[in-house]
């Protein structure tokens, strides 16, 4: 295991799932709707992470690809959320 | 060297985004959480892309990550902003430690479209000035009263400029002008006033 993968496997990835699990709770707690959007959000950007930090750990470059995927979708997300709640008004 | 600096950029990416993790679960409304999640999660975000271009020492990979770079800079504070105004026009509470609410009166809410009261001169000759427009809700205590009964200019210090009904506007409404749900109010008089008036107006306070 080369210094890198260490980091990731020991250090990126924990903090990083921890900050996941974090967002999942207020994804659960809510209490708004925006605040679940938010966290979606937040989600997707935490998962754009994990993707890039995997990438490096197992050296795959390839899979940069889905970064882009999650990270198109998720603002498309977003701005749907936004646009029907501001609707529902 | 590319190892070293792929480590500290991964490092500090990894925090930032743990940071984010951290705001979105502690702060304590939704303006504050997003204010923690969006910047401090891209930017950490960005900062795991520059260690994949630093790391990966090819072409496809570099331009990969700095596409997402860049969708992302300018992708997030869009969201951040539309989801930011819908949470404001459907009346997400604020923190209540809250001082100010600088939007507040400041926005068309039938149309939500966003405007300011240009009376410069007015604020120059009457400091701490301010018109508000408010809606009247369908449970204010007020509502059906007549304006000489409210008594607002005598009791509150402020004064009811006009009303808009509908499509209709009210202008300089005498005494025995009527309020009623669904009117908008447009006020001038001091903003401590004017919170008070608010919250009574509201229902929220006697």
């Amino acid at each position: 295991m080369t210094p890198v993968q260490g980091l990731v496997v020991f250090v990126a990835f924990p903090l990083l799932t921890i900050a996941v699990i974090l967002a999942f709770v207020r994804l659960v707690r809510g209490p708004s709707l925006p605040d679940r959007v938010v966290a979606l959000d937040l989600i997707s950007t935490l998962m754009i992470g994990i993707i890039a930090v995997y990438a490096i750990a197992t050296d795959e470059p390839v899979l940069l690809d889905l970064a882009i995927v999650l990270a198109l979708i998720s603002f498309l997300g977003t701005v749907a959320f936004a646009h029907y709640l501001e609707r529902r008004v | 060297m590319v190892e070293i600096a792929t480590i500290v950029l991964i490092l500090v990416g990894t925090f930032l985004m743990f940071v984010a993790g951290l705001g979105i679960t502690r702060m304590p409304d939704l303006f504050l959480r997003m204010s923690a999640t969006t910047k401090v999660s891209t930017l950490g975000m960005g900062a795991v892309m520059l260690a994949v271009v630093i790391y990966f020492d090819d072409l496809v990979a570099t331009f990969h990550a700095i596409a997402i770079i860049l969708f992302v800079f300018i992708s997030a504070p869009v969201a951040a902003h539309v989801i930011g105004r819908a949470a404001y026009f459907t009346g997400v509470p604020l923190w209540e430690g809250t001082i100010v609410d600088e939007l507040r009166g400041h926005y068309d809410l039938r149309t939500h479209q966003l405007e300011s009261v240009p009376l410069p001169e007015l604020e120059e000759h009457l400091p701490d000035v301010q018109v508000l427009k408010v809606l009247l809700p369908a449970t204010s205590p007020l509502a059906g009263q007549t304006l000489a009964q409210i008594n607002m200019r005598r009791r509150y210090d402020v004064t009811v400029l006009a009303i808009r009904r509908g499509d209709r506007m009210i202008t300089n409404p005498g005494g025995d002008a009527q309020i009623q749900p669904a009117d908008e109010l447009i006020l001038i008089g001091k903003s401590a006033k004017l919170d008070e008036v608010v919250s009574i107006l509201r229902g929220l306070a006697r």
